[in-house]
């Protein structure tokens, strides 16, 4: 057994991981408060990853290039959230939705219409290796993932664990109508939410390209999907649990599709995986 | 026995015990009060009684056969009516639709029951227990759009339909206008001769003048049971009520 | 001749459509893998006929397997909570898809081809429009029955169902049994229709679709779903010229009608 196969797809693993986890975690948070599924949140990633693109190509900086992808993904976000979600409130869940899968298919395709359907680069940074741990090389693009998730995931678990904003979001998902008894203005708190969970979704866009370096109107398929997945695996709701899992199937992914080759289209791992858990477990790998 | 015989319910939740060893009986043409402050377990009781939630321990009888390993389907099937706390109307069906469901649903034999659900017998039963409640007006008016009051009336009316032998109440005044109370109050009079009722209710002073032997529960288990007047003069059940309720009584 | 192949397919989808409406219109499950069933008939379906079995012994047999799976999907539907189902009939679309894939039999990428019904293009019509009277009027004879009242009251509300003597359990897995028979028999019709299939055809855009069809119709109705399908169905198909913003317009049309008319073109109230 070679250790630093091991290795090396594991650290693949966990850097996709990441990007699933960040994408995810928003989802689980819109989730946990609207009990929606915010399928147009996949959407919200392309287009963030689109406004980086642009801003790179304007002014070749990294760092310009996330903060108009989160920048863009959150001004989507926001205005879906006033727009389509909030009027739909009271209705039953399959309405959204279904509007929702309108609005993935919509972005991404409104993508490929102006920005043409071929991919595009975005040259912020080489995969130079950087250093050599037990054998196995880790590149300056992956530490740039990683550490970029590492420091967002820090940042939300404090916002989440020692802020008010982070105790009122756990309260109106506990009991939405005691929250709102005990004063907390929902519309504002889910309002910030979907800009928190959108600006997460644009910075895993921008990673996403800068990793591959490839930005494709199509880039929004297969975390449409696979965020699903993942939110359901960690417990609809669950915002750590959804992280655990998106970390947990990036390396699944890594290490089955070298060993199993082939065989299975990608989003077929997320959804058998699925499918296995939640015949043991209904209620998700973390849900309650 | 005929009635409901309930024998060391018990269910927890996690390590919360909600219902610690309770039974209670309650014969036909009786109405039998259950009291408790918030929290106490009631509407706990009520649920395991019909079904909705299986009891770590202890057993319920229906006349008298062991109703305990059923599906709460059966136990309406066989004459176990209950209503909800939280009214459950079924919105998008017109009122009369609503009290046809249980008129529909006793004992469906065929793999595709596909006779039409709406024959003139079961028409005119529905008519009738709508009437009864004072509902009839509203028989093709969309349950969801009506005021509370008439939704608790419904709510009646269908448990009604079922024809039972035991009918459960949960909080069936609650949010009622006194004259709507009234009514209600009347068709449970009315209902108690062929059934054993047992009821749950806040409004202590409304309620037991209306039961002929009442239980109260604290914290999961019962405190004390016996006739209404008794009950109320109980120290433990004073307390129980923190006083406030037990002083108005 | 083109009206001719253009009036069977919208047949075939409205009679798709009623089908998915039994499940989620009447029932209210939520099922996003609905074009799974439809696969698994024309799959079925072209196979025995590719063994020299009987056209409408095919066809029943395309039927049954619909129904069975759909009965074992019914049996999943009762363990898992509303959100946690729509997204696993999601991985059972794309899981049935990677089995018409990769099963040997099913002839992978290609799909199977020369799957020919015992008639040409003006049979094959009446059929379906014999077909889509069929379901039609099972529909409707649901609805108004025993079993279309069950359905409806634990759509409203499962618990108050329970306690009202509704076997809700039963009921379910006899939508689901139901409707995706229906699908099946629908999809073995098209295998002979189209003559060719390929397995992302039966992908989860087309259960998008069918369920857009179901929505923006008015879910629960008789017609709405009939008329979703025809103008989804016929949209895509009578302007070839929208073809390049065919997903853009659909994915709008989706989110304004939701948005704007939730109860769908036919549906009562909002």
């Amino acid at each position: 057994m070679d250790w630093s196969v091991i290795g090396y797809l594991g650290l693949e693993g966990l850097v996709v991981g990441s990007i699933y986890a960040l994408t995810a975690l928003g989802l689980a948070l819109v989730y946990g408060l609207l009990r929606v599924l915010h399928v147009a949140h996949a959407g919200v990633y392309a287009v963030g990853a689109y406004c980086g693109w642009i801003a790179f190509d304007l002014s070749h900086s990294l760092a310009l290039a996330l903060a108009a992808g989160a920048g863009g993904a959150v001004v989507l976000g926001v205005f879906l959230d006033a727009w389509f979600y909030r009027p739909l409130a009271g209705k039953p869940p399959l309405i959204p939705l279904i509007g929702s899968i309108g609005l993935f298919l919509a972005a991404g395709d409104l993508l490929r219409i102006v920005f043409g359907p071929y991919q595009h680069s975005l040259p912020a940074m080489n995969a130079t290796p950087v250093v050599t741990i037990a054998g196995v090389g880790i590149t300056a693009t992956q530490v740039f993932v990683l550490a970029g998730t590492a420091v967002l995931l820090l940042a939300v678990y404090w916002v989440s664990a020692r802020t008010r904003l982070g105790l009122a979001w756990r309260s109106i998902a506990q009991d939405r109508e005691i929250a709102a008894a005990m004063g907390i203005d929902i519309p504002r708190h889910t309002a910030l939410a979907f800009a928190l969970a959108s600006a997460l979704a644009g910075v895993a866009g921008v990673m996403v390209g800068v990793y591959y370096n490839q930005i494709a109107p199509t880039m929004g398929n297969e975390p449409a999907y696979k965020t699903l997945a993942i939110v359901v695996l960690g417990g609809l709701g669950n915002v750590w649990g959804t992280v655990a899992a998106g970390l947990l199937l990036g390396v699944v992914e890594s290490v089955s599709g070298a060993f199993a080759g082939n065989y299975f289209p990608p989003q077929a791992v997320a959804f058998l995986a699925l499918i296995l858990v939640l015949l043991f477990r209904p209620q998700g790998l973390f849900g309650r | 026995m005929s009635g409901l015989e309930v024998h060391g319910l018990s269910k927890a939740f996690g390590g919360l015990r909600a219902v610690a060893g309770v039974s209670l009986t309650a014969e036909p043409g009786r109405v039998l009060g259950l009291f408790g402050p918030n929290g106490a377990g009631k509407t706990t009781v009520f649920n395991l009684i019909a079904g909705a939630l299986r009891p770590d321990k202890g057993r319920v009888l229906l006349d008298g056969h062991d109703i305990t390993r059923l599906p709460a389907y059966r136990r309406a099937q066989r004459g176990l009516a209950r209503t909800f706390q939280v009214v459950k109307p079924l919105n998008e069906l017109t009122v009369m639709d609503n009290v046809m469901v249980p008129l529909a649903h006793q004992r469906l034999r065929r793999l595709l029951p596909l006779h039409r659900y709406r024959t003139p017998a079961r028409e005119q039963r529905a008519r009738a227990l709508l009437e009864q409640v004072g509902l009839l007006e509203q028989a093709d008016a969309p349950a969801g759009a009506l005021p509370l009051g008439m939704k608790k009336r419904l709510e009646v009316a269908r448990a009604l339909a079922l024809e039972p032998k035991v009918l459960l109440l949960d909080e069936p005044l609650a949010g009622l206008s006194l004259q709507d109370a009234r009514l209600v109050l009347d068709v449970v009079h009315a209902a108690r001769e062929a059934a054993a009722v047992v009821l749950i209710e806040h409004n202590v002073r409304l309620a037991m003048a209306a039961c002929d032997r009442a239980v109260v529960m604290e914290a999961g288990a019962v405190i004390a049971a016996g006739v209404p007047d008794e009950v109320k003069r109980d120290p433990k059940v004073i307390t129980a009520y923190l006083g406030k309720e037990g002083a108005d009584a | 001749m083109y009206y001719l192949t253009l009036a069977t397919l919208l047949l075939i989808y409205a009679t798709l459509a009623l089908s998915l409406n039994l499940i989620t219109g009447l029932a209210g499950q939520v099922t996003l893998g609905h074009a799974a069933f439809f696969g698994i008939g024309a799959y079925v379906l072209a196979f025995l006929i590719a063994h020299g079995v009987d056209f409408w012994l095919a066809l029943a047999a395309a039927g049954a397997a619909a129904g069975a799976t759909g009965l074992a999907l019914g049996a999943i539907s009762l363990r898992l909570r509303e959100d946690f189902l729509a997204i696993a009939t999601i991985a059972i679309n794309f899981v049935v898809v990677a089995l018409f894939l990769y099963l040997p039999f099913f002839g992978g990428a290609f799909g199977m081809s020369d799957i020919a019904g015992p008639f040409g293009a003006l049979g094959t019509l009446l059929s379906t429009a014999v077909l889509f009277l069929l379901a039609l009027a099972l529909h409707e004879s649901v609805r108004a029955s025993d079993l279309g009242l069950a359905l409806i009251a634990l759509r409203e509300s499962e618990q108050a169902a329970e306690a009202l003597g509704v076997n809700v359990k039963r009921f379910k897995v006899t939508a689901f049994s139901l409707g995706t028979a229906m699908a099946g028999v629908a999809g073995g019709l098209y295998a002979a229709y189209v003559g060719v299939i390929h397995p992302h055809d039966f992908g989860f855009p087309l259960s998008v679709t069918l369920l857009a069809m179901v929505a923006i119709g008015g879910m629960g109705t008789l017609w709405g779903p009939v008329l979703g399908a025809v103008v989804l169905g016929g949209f895509a198909q009578a302007f070839a010229f929208i073809h390049n913003y065919q997903a853009v317009l659909f994915g709008l049309l989706l989110a304004l009608v939701m948005r704007y008319r939730p109860q769908g073109l036919l549906g009562r109230r909002a």
